[in-house]
């Protein structure tokens, strides 16, 4: 069996998703705010990743 | 009993979140360990190795599993185990036998392709992206609270964090089998359990596209895991001047600095997972096709290109920080390296934005493969990157001689505009519709 062809129109999506995407936005968001104290906090000889200070 | 795919996203990813929070939790007390049985640097190194020792066979036999007993039953019995024998570490004394009894809780790392082939029969297709990657994504974090949470909980004491681990698994696996379902129907779980006999294993392993999405996740995820070993070393030994003039003295401070630099790569690498499912079906709704030589009309094809995409991405970064390693400059290739960490999570998201479409019946023995083998990657690349003469020109060394030609593979194997799966070796015989 073989999946069915997906339509190319732009059907909704189901109501889930909208905050799935909510979700995957802020883990984002923390990747990147952590990501920019960590590299501050090391490159002003200040400490580093949470948790290896 | 009712239930809603969303419960079962929520279940798969909490089962994955707390069997890889098991998984690196003998790292994160590994100085612990270490100090309690008076280990040599040796016996330290072959602790932290043992971590991965399973992961390419488990993941296989955990692959085939969840086709054949559902992924309720298999991730159950993952956790139970692994559970058990974190509860009995915690009064172990002797270190061989704690040795051992770690080397079994780390098979909770084999779960990854359970959980990819639970969503998989539950999402449909215009979103399997998304739920792929916030399930693979979130619970990835799950390593890197292992690292941080840990220590803080409990300190120095790692029999007590190994005893709760163990009791809260057991907690998380009633719940998977009590909640958890295998599929949306009972005639997907039944024809999943017919294709995942030895004929349709062979099958899965024999196709040039699994080969290629194989090789894909070796790219992505299995330079994650080298990096992760490898980095610290590099840093510390390709910028010691450098992170010495940051203010960064003892070696402890040259840890830090060299561990924080590695740690960011990891952590964009498992955070932006979650988007780059996302960007798949972006692609997918928007039937963006703009690569040369992949496909351009299966119903799948813009993954396709999102995926080529992302390994084009992943190589040009290897070749990036090469040239900001040869110039000196501790600023370009850091900046480098977050950068390469995000294409390493392209890569990671749009591979099983893609597996489950490709082997829709099969989709445990086809995750099985494609993440089990892949992960021997993260053995293979810290091996060049130290037999190189310069520290910094293994990343173009890995680039051009084995990156160049896995990327040349996939877009041969992506050619296809009918059926990709139906092309490699010994068609035939494997037919299973004919057998």
């Amino acid at each position: 069996m073989h999946m069915p062809a997906q339509s190319s129109a732009k059907g909704p999506f189901e109501p889930w998703y909208k905050y799935g995407v909510a979700f995957l936005s802020f883990e984002m968001a923390v990747a990147i705010a952590v990501s920019a104290y960590s590299l501050f906090m090391t490159f002003h000889g200040l400490g580093g990743f949470p948790g290896k200070h | 009993m009712k239930t809603h795919k969303v419960e079962q996203l929520v279940i798969a990813t909490m089962g994955f979140f707390w069997c890889f929070l098991m998984w690196f939790s003998t790292a994160a007390f590994s100085p612990s360990i270490a100090a309690h049985y008076h280990l040599s640097i040796k016996a330290l190194g072959l602790l932290a190795s043992s971590a991965i020792w399973m992961a390419p066979v488990g993941r296989v036999v955990a692959g085939w599993a969840s086709d054949r007993f559902g992924a309720p039953r298999t991730f159950a019995v993952i956790l139970t185990v692994c559970g058990l024998v974190s509860i009995a570490s915690a009064f172990t004394q002797d270190y061989s036998l704690l040795f051992a009894e770690r080397v079994i809780v780390a098979i909770a790392g084999v779960s990854f392709v359970v959980g990819i082939q639970h969503v998989a029969q539950w999402f449909n297709a215009d979103e399997i992206g998304t739920a792929e990657g916030l399930y693979a994504g979130t619970g990835n974090v799950g390593a890197g609270m292992g690292a941080l949470v840990l220590p803080r909980l409990f300190g120095t004491d790692y029999h007590t964090a190994f005893l709760w681990l163990g009791l809260i698994a057991l907690v998380v696996a009633a719940w998977y089998l009590l909640r958890g379902r295998a599929a949306r129907n009972a005639e997907q779980i039944a024809l999943t359990r017919r294709r995942s006999d030895f004929r349709s294993t062979a099958f899965v392993w024999s196709r040039y596209i699994a080969v290629a999405l194989m090789l894909a996740y070796a790219m992505s995820f299995g330079l994650e895991i080298a990096m992760n070993a490898w980095l610290p070393g590099y840093f510390t030994h390709g910028f010691h001047g450098a992170i010495l003039a940051l203010g960064f003295s003892s070696v402890a401070g040259l840890q830090i600095a060299a561990g924080t630099f590695a740690a960011v790569e990891s952590f964009c690498a498992s955070l932006f997972r979650p988007f780059s499912g996302f960007m798949s079906d972006l692609f997918q709704r928007n039937g963006w096709t703009p690569l040369p030589f992949i496909a351009r009309t299966l119903p799948y094809a813009p993954r396709l290109h999102w995926l080529g995409i992302a390994l084009i991405l992943i190589t040009l970064a290897m070749g990036g920080l090469t040239f900001a390693g040869m110039t000196g400059s501790l600023h370009a290739s850091v900046l480098t390296l977050v950068a390469l960490g995000v294409f390493i999570s392209f890569g990671t998201g749009g591979t099983f934005a893609l597996v489950p479409l490709l082997f829709p019946d099969r989709p445990g023995t086809a995750a099985g493969f494609i993440g089990g083998i892949s992960t021997a990657a993260g053995i293979i690349y810290p091996l060049v990157f130290s037999a190189s003469t310069n520290i910094h020109m293994g990343y173009l060394t890995v680039a051009l001689y084995m990156f160049v030609p896995f990327i040349l593979f996939y877009f041969w194997a992506a050619r296809h505009e009918r059926r990709p799966e139906e092309h490699g070796i010994f068609t035939e015989a494997l037919a299973v519709e004919k057998a």
